[in-house]
């Protein structure tokens, strides 16, 4: 079994992407949020798309973090889709982008406190309970700690504890909070729950500051980063991985040789964990 | 709920903050980056409004376009998960507000209006099409339509004149249609008389233009049926070619029919 590389599917090169045989994913990874009750030109590529490619959601706007109570109409669209397109994994961001009533299309930092903890992992159950799927939780990048009690990493092995959700664990993200707050990388990765990772994603990011770096996925993927991901899949059974890239897209041969990368480095550590779970098998493609 | 008071304020000041730029004192976090999370959220939000709105941003200053954006985020309650439905509730919150852009450029209004309805239309769910024939007399036939499309009504000629231009002296009643392209998803906009509007809804409802034209004769008091008929054939011969007449219905829906009546 090799490991399955996919790519964040984007509107920004959706035409050349059919046309094109460069860029080889083994699936595509989308927001449902951008192809969701949509009709049209949009709708016909999307289905193109899906017909030659599993395809992973990756969803922006579920808010799990959030005060408010979750948008069920919204989760019903996802549902549909879901069904609609035959999809094995739905991931969010642990995080929030929603209070008192309002969407802000990013994702801001949940305060890591034992009531968010049960909160947002009773969220998740209902999610997970109302999908009839396990849901993936992303471990997301920030800038600031928000009246913080307790450390990132017991935040969150606490809710994949508590809510029984796996996780989607972003190294690009690890390598960027460990950067911003000063933390070991390799530490943090090691003492995540790591047979719940059923999915991995990888980027680039760009350093605003000395001390602060922005997950843009505006840039290439950096040689720490590749080191962080080498360290993190000997300790991981074989997951899909995706390449995001967001912004400042470069040329599909850049965008190919990212994911070769990506495969190579997967692949040399092919069976070298020995970690496995149930979750495992049913989240590898 | 599981969340403490503490704790959901701490999140409600953050996304205040966010919103507005103001951040509480009482908010735990660190002043020295925090700021990001404001610039972050909101260049999102102004790049997807600059992206809906190319015209309407292209005749405001910056400083006049940066007023509009903060004062709709920082005081609406954006509703819509999806972002790219979200430049709807801009307009809608543009419209149902007072703000001095409306006299400077009375026709601003219709000019989001008009902006927004092209992104509704390109991207709105597929209605289904019936199959059609091409076979079929104009007038005794049952028109098929495409079912992908608006028409709205705006004062100024916004589809007609390049912004800029449109002065208060081009006030009128304009009708615009907006349909997709079958076979393209392509946005096409037909000007409409207000007649030609009436005819389209009735079209709609399954009537033929039989039954609709001396209707429509008798409501406006034209003194010739002929003349509404010799008018409307080309009309109706330039729907066809552009896409959005697509034949004639092959089974008339007799209920449709019957549920139907002239406008």
């Amino acid at each position: 079994m090799k490991t399955q590389i996919g790519i964040g599917y984007r509107k920004d090169f959706a035409e050349e992407f059919m046309q094109d045989t460069i860029l080889k994913p083994d699936f595509v990874e989308v927001a449902p949020e951008n192809w969701m009750r949509i009709g049209g030109y949009w709708k016909k590529v999307f289905r193109e798309v899906a017909d030659k490619y599993p395809v992973f959601l990756h969803g922006l706007s579920l808010s799990i973090g959030s005060p408010d109570e979750l948008d069920m109409e919204f989760l019903g669209n996802v549902k549909k889709f879901i069904k609609e397109y035959d999809i094995k994994i739905y991931s969010e961001h642990l995080s929030f982008n929603s209070c008192d009533n309002a969407h802000l299309y990013d994702l801001l930092p949940i305060p890591f406190r034992e009531d968010a903890i049960n909160h947002v992992s009773a969220r998740i159950r209902q999610v997970q309970d109302f999908l009839e799927m396990p849901l993936a939780i992303e471990n997301v990048s920030y800038y600031t700690p928000v009246a913080a009690e307790m450390s990132e990493q017991d935040f969150i092995n606490a809710i994949i504890a508590e809510s029984g959700c796996n996780m989607l664990l972003d190294v690009n993200n690890v390598y960027v909070n460990a950067f911003n707050h000063n933390y070991d990388a390799k530490k943090f990765i090691k003492d995540l729950p790591l047979e719940k990772v059923a999915y991995f994603h990888m980027a680039g990011h760009t350093q605003v500051e000395p001390d602060l770096i922005i997950d843009t996925h505006g840039e290439n993927i950096i040689d720490p980063v590749y080191e962080l991901f080498d360290y993190t899949t000997q300790l991981v059974q074989p997951v899909p991985v995706l390449l995001e890239r967001d912004f400042n897209i470069p040329e599909f041969e850049q965008l190919q040789s990212e994911i070769e990368n990506l495969r190579s480095i997967a692949n040399k550590n092919l069976n070298k964990s020995n970690v496995t779970t149930k979750e495992h098998i049913q989240a590898t493609v | 709920m599981l969340l403490q008071k503490s704790t959901y304020k701490q999140q409600s000041d953050l996304a205040r903050f966010c919103r507005t730029g103001e951040l509480e004192e009482t908010v735990i976090v660190r002043p020295d980056r925090v700021g990001h999370y404001r610039r972050l959220v909101y260049n999102i939000v102004d790049d997807s409004l600059v992206s809906a709105f190319p015209l309407t941003n292209n005749i405001l200053t910056e400083e006049q376009w940066d007023g509009l954006v903060d004062n709709f985020f920082s005081t609406h309650s954006c509703q819509s998960a999806q972002i790219w439905e979200m430049p709807k509730e801009f307009y809608q919150y543009f419209r149902d507000n007072e703000s001095p852009l409306k006299e400077h450029y009375p026709y601003i209004i219709d000019l989001l209006l008009f902006e927004w309805m092209e992104i509704e239309v390109f991207m709105m769910e597929d209605e289904e099409f019936h199959e059609v024939s091409d076979e079929g007399d104009i007038l005794t036939g049952i028109l098929a339509i495409n079912p992908e499309y608006r028409i709205i009504s705006v004062s100024y000629p916004v589809h007609l004149m390049q912004a800029g231009e449109i002065t208060a002296a081009d006030k009128g009643d304009y009708y615009i249609l907006i349909f997709r392209e079958r076979d393209t998803g392509r946005v096409q906009f037909i000007d409409l008389s207000a007649v030609f509007v009436l005819i389209i809804e009735n079209i709609s409802k399954g009537l033929k233009l039989n039954d609709i034209l001396p209707e429509i004769a008798h409501y406006l008091k034209l003194d010739s049926l002929e003349v509404l008929i010799e008018n409307v054939k080309p009309f109706i011969n330039m729907l066809k070619e552009k896409g959005f007449v697509l034949g004639f219905n092959r089974t008339e829906s007799k209920k449709k029919q019957a549920d139907a009546t002239i406008i």
